[in-house]
Order: structure tokens, then C-alpha cells, then sequence
């Protein structure tokens, strides 16, 4: 695209480069190489880049210590059951808009999408009453119905979009061959959309894993509370800042989601962003 | 397809119809499996919304026994309250400065990005990165960077001389603006560079050689050729980021919890505070008017051009 013939095309390509990288990497190393320093070394005047004694201790207090391995699973079990019921319903909801034709779908496919038009502190204002009526409030089921909010408008239209292009011919086929719909959908259109379909969960599930407001506001117990207001509470607060602590524990937290998507990430972003450009 | 021809097509003769798809059975198996989504939506979204929104219409506070009628006197309240059009101005500075800083260094990563150099594959990859971290870890990270004692941009800073003293960037205003606009923008980069990536691989390679035999040079060719291109890309990330911007709560209410005092304090946090904090959920609501207000032009605009290419 760019051509880089004279020196100081090239120079300017690798400043410009290296000025981009350090922002948006060294960040993570520096957080990562001062959970590996111990108290002492760590609010040095003159600091260290690379830790002289990488100490482990950070690492095991906010293990042993404090309710952190309780809050990973809260998160684990809310994200992954909000993730699963999101693809399920933005799968079912994606193929009636994509391979049906019915009157009011065109409404009611705007009015799913217009919902980002609402914003979540608002909705907010009304879930909590609604969930303190049915006795939802403050329990993990509760907090994972409502995580629909976050991902279910544009999971639908990922899946809406997946399914566009899976070839009617296929459909008809089976159709000739006297297959039911949800037989249809079940044995065939489901088991070529399965990127799709875990494409979309993952978006839900990292909605859900890194959500601060509403399991902030919806949990009040200790021993129901997920990562993000977990951490939160745990690590901030004026009198007392355990640096330390906090970027160990942000490690431990975020290792999933970098574990997850490092595997699967090229997919992820091909399905994210031909759902919002096309 | 238009309404016209939708309507048209559910009571057409069996001639003109789409094989296979319309006959009674498969419409109802389409409603079926819509309803499961549609039931979640109405129940979780568009009821709270509307609710939330004509909650705007009641004084309800935490001495309020039950909602009490009060017609549009929140609104009279708010518009001429300093704090909320302060918040709304305070909105507005965080949304430009992010989206314009995000779709700047996202562009120009995507530039970098789609060049051919040895590593480039270990820096797509890690580019990921700040988008996948949960939002208090990266406001942790970035609080931890900008520490007004030990934070290592202020030691590096005055390494090069720039301050002479520590900035203390999370507890003056600007200082506190600029640590969240920076936060959010280092979060954004990624999915921006990915959409720009995206648009960058249907550039056409002829008409760049072209231009170049004609001597165009590299800034020439981002500014004729590139920018132009990416014009559809520029509007759909310009708005996403916008939508996203507006929406933010997380990253500033872990990093500054909306002040020193409300430096930062945007509209979802002047909502979160007024209904979690003070429990006057009336106000919050007659906020989340203004607020959704803000929101409604963007959103048309992305959904209108979302729906055009149907």
C-alpha cells in the first residue's frame, strides 16, 4: 500500500510505528511486570522495567486471600449461561428474519435494533425494581437474564447476517426431501453456522464477563458478586492501594478472555465487524 | 425488500411465491422461533425502557412511599439545573475527544498494519489485546500508569524534563478528563483498526500502481485515493464509536467514579448516581430522557445506512 523507498520514509514508518505500539502495549507489560514486584521494588523512585526478583507473592495473596476464586466462578457460571442463551435466541431469531418473509418483520427487526438506542443505565432503573418484584434481585439468575441487554440486538444481527448467506438451494433441498423446519434447522443449517454461532456467544460472553454497572448494582452480596465490581471493591479505595495486588489480580481475571481469544480472535473479528459494516 | 412488496408477497397467488418458503406452516415455524428472542426483548429491554421513560413524569425518591404525578417538573428541574447541562457538555467533550482520538490512531494502525514487514503477524495479534480486557483491569492498568506518585508516566516525564513535579493526573480536571478519554481510546483502537482493516482489503491495487507511476507519493495516496475509500468505514465506526462513547459508564467510574468532584461525571454516571446513589430514580429517569435524546440521531443515522444495503 505504502511505499517506503527513501531512508527517511522508512524512519518515519518505524516512528510512527513504535510510538502506536508503545502505547497501546507497553501499558500491559508494565502492569504485568509490576505484579511481579515485590512491595519494595515496586514504589521505587527510579523503577525498574524488567523486575531484578520476580516475586510471586502478589499473585498468591490474591489467590489465598479475599474472595477472588468465588467471584471467577460467579463470573464463570453468569457469562457462560448468559453467553448460551443469547446465541440461542439471537440464532433462532436471526434465521426467522434471514429465511422467512412475514409481514411485520422489517419492524420488528428495527425496533431489536434500535435498542442501542437505550442506554443500559437507563434500562437499569426499571430492571432493578422488576427483578426485586419476582425475587431475582441479588441472585446470579437474575443477573444473567439480564446480560440479554448487552449483546442480544447486535447478536441477533450477526447471526441474521450468517445466515443471508447460507444458500436457499440447501433449504429447498431438504424441504423436496419432506424435512421438517426444525429438522431443517437442527441438522442443517446449524452445523455449517457453528462459527457463527460461537462467534456470537463469545461477544456475549465477553459483554457478561466484563461488566462493572449491572453486577454492580444487581448483586449486593459478597459471595454472589462477579469479577469486575469484585476487584473494584477489593483494591480501590482511598486509605489503602495495593498496586500489587491489583495488577496480579487483573491478570488472573483477564486471563480467560486472552486464553479464549487467542485462540479463536481471527474469526471473532471477521464476525464482528462484517455484522455493524454490512 | 420494501413494505410494499412484503405485504404483497404474503397474499400472493402460489405462482409468484418464493418456492417453499411462505406457506402457512413455515410462517408460523418463523414466528416460533422469534418468539423465544422477542419475549427476552419486550420483557428485558423495550418494557424497562419505556417504563424507565415515563418514570421521567413521577417524583419518586427514596421518601416517596409510591410514584407521585408531577407532569414535566423534572424536566423543568434539570434544564435549568448547571450540574446536568454541565454533565451533558462534560458528555460531549469525553464522546468528540475519544471517538476523533480513536479513529485517528485506529486508522493509522490499520495503515500500519496492512504494510508487509517481518513481525507484523505478532502485532495484529497482540492489537487485540486492550480490546478483550475487562473494563476495571484496564482502568486498573491506566490508573496504576498515571499514579500521581509512583505512576510511571509521570517518572518518565520528568525523565525528559516535560514536568518538574508529578502531574496528579486522577485528582485535577483536566488531568482526570484526559486520563479517561485516554483509558477508553486505548480500549477502542482495536475494533476500530479491525473495521479499517477490513475496509483497507478492498482497496484496489491498480489504481494505486497507477497513481504512482503518474508520481504520486505516499501522503498523496492516503489523501486521494485511501481516505476516499474508507469514506462507508469513517461513517460506521464514527457512529459505533459514538453510540459506544455515549454509553460508556464502566472505565470512568473505575478509574474516576466521575470526578475530582464532577470533572467527569458524564450522563451515565449522573444517572447511576441519582438513581443507585441518591435513589430519586424520578430525576434519574427525566437524565436518561436527555440522554436517550442524545443518543436517538446517531443511532437513525447507523440504522439507516445499515438497512440501505438490504
Amino acid at each position: 500500500m505504502l511505499e517506503l523507498r527513501t531512508w527517511r520514509e522508512k524512519a518515519g514508518f518505524i516512528v510512527i510505528l513504535a510510538v502506536i505500539a508503545f502505547f497501546l502495549f507497553f501499558p500491559v507489560y508494565w502492569a504485568l511486570s509490576s505484579a511481579f514486584k515485590a512491595n519494595a521494588e515496586l514504589y521505587l523512585s527510579d523503577p525498574t522495567f524488567v523486575p531484578h526478583r520476580p516475586y510471586l507473592g502478589h499473585f498468591i495473596n490474591a489467590i489465598t486471600q479475599g474472595p477472588l476464586i468465588l467471584q471467577l466462578g460467579n463470573s464463570l457460571v453468569t457469562s457462560t449461561a448468559s453467553a448460551l442463551l443469547n446465541a440461542v435466541l439471537a440464532a433462532l431469531a436471526g434465521y426467522s428474519f434471514a429465511k422467512f418473509d412475514y409481514p411485520v418483520k422489517r419492524p420488528l427487526m428495527l425496533l431489536i435494533l434500535s435498542a442501542q438506542m437505550f442506554p443500559f443505565g437507563v434500562l437499569l432503573i426499571s430492571i432493578y425494581p422488576m427483578l426485586q418484584s419476582v425475587g431475582l434481585l441479588d441472585t446470579r439468575i437474575g443477573l444473567t437474564v439480564s446480560y440479554i441487554v448487552f449483546a442480544l440486538p447486535v447478536s441477533t444481527y450477526m447471526m441474521y447476517s450468517y445466515f443471508k448467506q447460507v444458500p436457499n438451494e440447501l433449504i429447498e433441498a431438504a424441504k423436496v426431501d419432506g424435512a421438517s423446519n426444525m429438522k431443517i434447522f437442527r441438522r442443517i443449517v446449524m452445523p455449517i453456522s457453528l462459527p457463527a454461532f460461537i462467534t456470537v456467544a463469545l461477544y456475549a460472553f465477553m459483554w457478561s464477563w466484563n461488566d462493572l454497572l449491572y453486577s454492580m448494582t444487581l448483586i449486593t452480596s459478597d459471595d454472589k458478586r462477579t469479577v469486575g465490581p469484585g476487584l473494584l471493591l477489593r483494591y480501590i479505595n482511598e486509605n489503602n492501594a495495593d498496586w500489587g495486588g491489583a495488577m496480579a489480580a487483573s491478570f488472573i481475571v483477564a486471563a480467560p478472555v486472552i486464553l479464549v481469544f487467542s485462540v479463536l480472535q481471527k474469526q471473532f473479528i471477521g464476525g464482528v465487524t462484517s455484522g455493524a459494516v454490512k | 425488500m420494501d413494505m410494499a412488496t412484503t405485504r404483497q408477497l404474503g397474499s400472493t397467488s402460489p405462482a409468484r411465491r418464493k418456492p417453499g418458503y411462505l406457506r402457512r406452516s413455515d410462517r408460523r415455524f418463523a414466528y416460533l422461533i422469534l418468539a423465544p428472542a422477542m419475549i427476552a426483548f419486550l420483557v428485558m429491554v423495550a418494557w424497562p425502557f419505556l417504563d424507565a421513560m415515563s418514570m421521567a413524569l413521577y417524583q419518586y425518591t427514596i421518601y416517596d412511599t409510591e410514584p407521585i404525578f408531577i407532569g414535566f417538573e423534572n424536566f423543568r428541574t434539570i434544564l435549568t439545573d448547571p450540574y446536568v447541562l454541565g454533565s451533558w457538555v462534560t458528555t460531549a467533550i469525553f464522546v468528540a475527544g475519544t471517538t476523533l482520538l480513536t479513529m485517528f490512531l485506529g486508522l493509522s494502525w490499520a495503515l500500519l498494519m496492512y504494510q508487509d514487514f517481518r513481525g507484523r503477524a505478532v502485532f495484529r495479534t497482540m492489537t487485540l489485546l486492550p480490546w478483550i480486557l475487562p473494563s476495571t483491569v484496564s482502568a486498573f492498568i491506566w490508573a496504576w500508569m498515571l499514579n500521581g506518585r509512583y505512576g510511571i508516566v509521570n517518572m518518565l516525564l520528568m525523565d525528559i524534563g516535560a514536568v518538574n513535579a508529578p502531574i496528579q493526573f486522577l485528582s485535577n480536571d483536566v488531568g482526570a478528563m484526559m486520563a479517561v478519554i485516554l483509558t477508553r481510546t486505548w480500549i477502542s483502537i482495536p475494533l476500530f483498526m479491525s473495521f479499517f482493516l477490513a475496509g483497507l482489503q478492498s482497496m484496489d491495487f491498480q489504481q494505486i500502481e497507477a497513481a504512482r507511476i503518474d508520481g504520486a507519493g505516499n501522503l498523496k495516496i492516503v489523501r486521494r485515493l485511501i481516505l476516499p475509500h474508507l469514506k462507508p468505514v469513517f461513517l460506521v465506526t464514527g457512529a459505533l464509536g459514538m453510540i459506544g462513547n455515549l454509553q460508556q459508564f464502566d472505565i470512568i467510574f473505575a478509574l474516576t467514579g466521575g470526578g475530582p468532584v464532577r470533572a467527569t461525571s458524564v450522563l451515565s454516571i449522573e444517572v447511576y448516581k441519582q438513581a443507585f446513589q441518591n435513589w430519586n430514580l424520578g430525576m434519574a429517569s427525566a437524565i436518561g430522557v436527555l440522554w436517550v435524546f442524545t443518543l436517538m440521531p446517531i443511532v437513525i443515522f447507523y440504522l439507516r445506512s445499515l438497512f440501505r444495503e438490504d
